[in-house]
C-alpha cells in the first residue's frame, strides 16, 4: 500500500513536471511568416517567398529545400546590373545572424519552385521542407499560400 | 554564351527631364518585327494596327522578375484615364522559343492582362528585333534536368502609335511612376 502510494505520487510528480517543461519551452529558434509560392500558368517555375527570423543564438543558415509539389527546388537571388536581369543560384545557402532575419521577396531571395508536379490553385497550400544547418532539427516543414501571379 | 553589348551608355547618357523611366526619343529605330503570335499566327509589327505599345522581353520561365514587372505594367496600364488604356497595347516577347510555345505564352500573359499579347520567334527572328534596341539575352548552360538560366533586359520599352521608341520603364519602377510617364507619353495634353 506504501509502495503503491509512493509510485502515484511519482507519477503525478512526473507528470506535474512534463507540464512546467512544456509550459516553459522555449520558443522555437526559428519562425518563418508570410510564407507565399506565386502561381506561375503554363507549367513553368513559380517563386517562393517568405521571412525567416532566427531567434536562437547560432548562425544559421538555410542550405535547401524540397516539396512533394515540385519536382527541384533552388535557393535564388535575382540580380539587376546595366538593365539586365539574371537569377543566380546561392549555392553556399543563405546565413542568418542570431536575432536576424532573411526576407525572401520578389526581385530578391526567392525559392526557385521547378517542375511542378500538379495544377495549383490560388488559395492551396504547399507544403515545402525548408533545410538548416546550425540548429535541430535540421529540416522544418511549412505550410505555403498559393497567391495570385499579380501579388507583389 | 551570353549576346554582349549593354544598355549602361544609355542608362547613364540621358538626363531625365523629370520622366521616372529614360526618354529614348530619336534614339533607336522605330519597331519592325517578325514573330509568331500566342494563337500561332505569324505577325508584325502592324498587329499594333497604329496603336502605342508597351513590350517587355523575357520568357516563361522566369518567375520571380518577370511577373513582378508585368504585373506592375498591367496595373499601371488599368490606372490610366480610359482614352490612353484603351489605347495602349501591351507585350510580352519570349526570348526563350524552346520552351515558350503560343500555348504557353497565351496562358501566361493571359494571367496579366488581356490586353496583353505573348510573341516569340525563331532565334534569327528574335535576334533581328532586339538588336534594334540593343536589348542583350543570354542563355547559361542546361544543369542536370535540363533546366536553364535565361538573362535579359530588364526594362519595358514603350512604342507610340507611329511605332517610334519613345520610353524605358526601367524595372525598379513602382506603379504610379509608369502610370505617371505613360500618361505624360500618351495622354491628351
Ligand atoms: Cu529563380
Amino acid at each position: 500500500m506504501k509502495l503503491a502510494s509512493a509510485i502515484v505520487a511519482l507519477v503525478v510528480l512526473l507528470a506535474g513536471a512534463l507540464w512546467w517543461v512544456g509550459q516553459v519551452a522555449p520558443e522555437s529558434p526559428i519562425e518563418v511568416g508570410n510564407a507565399r509560392v506565386r502561381l506561375v500558368p503554363g507549367g513553368g517555375p513559380m517563386a517562393g517567398y517568405m521571412e525567416i527570423r532566427n531567434h536562437s543564438e547560432d548562425v544559421i543558415r538555410l542550405v535547401g529545400a524540397t516539396s512533394p509539389a515540385f519536382g527541384n527546388v533552388m535557393i535564388h537571388r535575382t540580380i539587376v546590373s546595366d538593365g539586365r536581369a539574371r537569377m543566380e543560384h546561392q549555392s553556399d545557402g543563405v546565413q542568418i545572424l542570431p536575432g536576424d532575419s532573411a526576407v525572401f521577396k520578389p526581385r530578391d531571395l526567392h525559392l526557385m519552385l521547378m517542375q511542378p508536379r500538379g495544377a495549383l490553385e490560388v488559395g492551396d497550400q504547399v507544403e515545402i521542407m525548408l533545410r538548416f544547418e546550425g540548429i535541430a532539427p535540421a529540416e522544418w516543414p511549412v505550410a505555403f499560400t498559393v497567391v495570385p501571379v499579380t501579388s507583389q | 554564351m551570353v549576346i554582349t553589348g549593354v544598355l549602361a551608355l544609355l542608362l547613364a547618357g540621358c538626363a531625365d527631364e523629370g520622366w521616372h523611366g529614360k526618354n529614348i526619343t530619336g534614339l533607336m529605330q522605330e519597331l519592325e518585327f517578325t514573330l509568331t503570335d500566342e494563337n500561332g499566327n505569324t505577325v508584325t509589327e502592324e498587329v499594333f494596327a497604329g496603336r502605342p505599345v508597351a513590350m517587355y522581353f523575357g520568357f516563361t520561365h522566369c518567375p520571380d522578375i518577370c511577373p513582378t514587372t508585368l504585373a506592375r505594367l498591367a496595373a499601371a496600364s488599368r490606372r490610366l484615364p480610359e482614352s490612353v488604356r484603351e489605347d495602349l497595347q501591351l507585350a510580352f516577347v519570349s526570348v526563350d522559343p524552346a520552351r515558350d510555345g503560343p500555348a504557353q505564352l497565351g496562358e501566361y500573359t493571359g494571367a496579366f492582362s488581356d490586353r496583353m499579347l505573348g510573341l516569340t520567334g525563331t532565334r534569327k527572328q528574335l535576334q533581328a528585333l532586339t538588336r534594334r534596341y540593343r536589348i542583350t539575352y543570354g542563355y547559361d548552360e542546361p544543369d542536370a534536368n535540363g533546366d536553364y538560366e535565361v538573362s535579359h533586359s530588364s526594362a519595358i520599352f514603350v512604342f507610340d502609335a507611329e511605332l517610334e521608341p519613345r520610353l524605358m520603364l526601367l524595372d525598379s519602377l513602382e506603379v504610379p511612376q509608369m502610370v505617371e510617364d505613360l500618361n505624360r507619353l500618351l495622354g491628351s495634353p
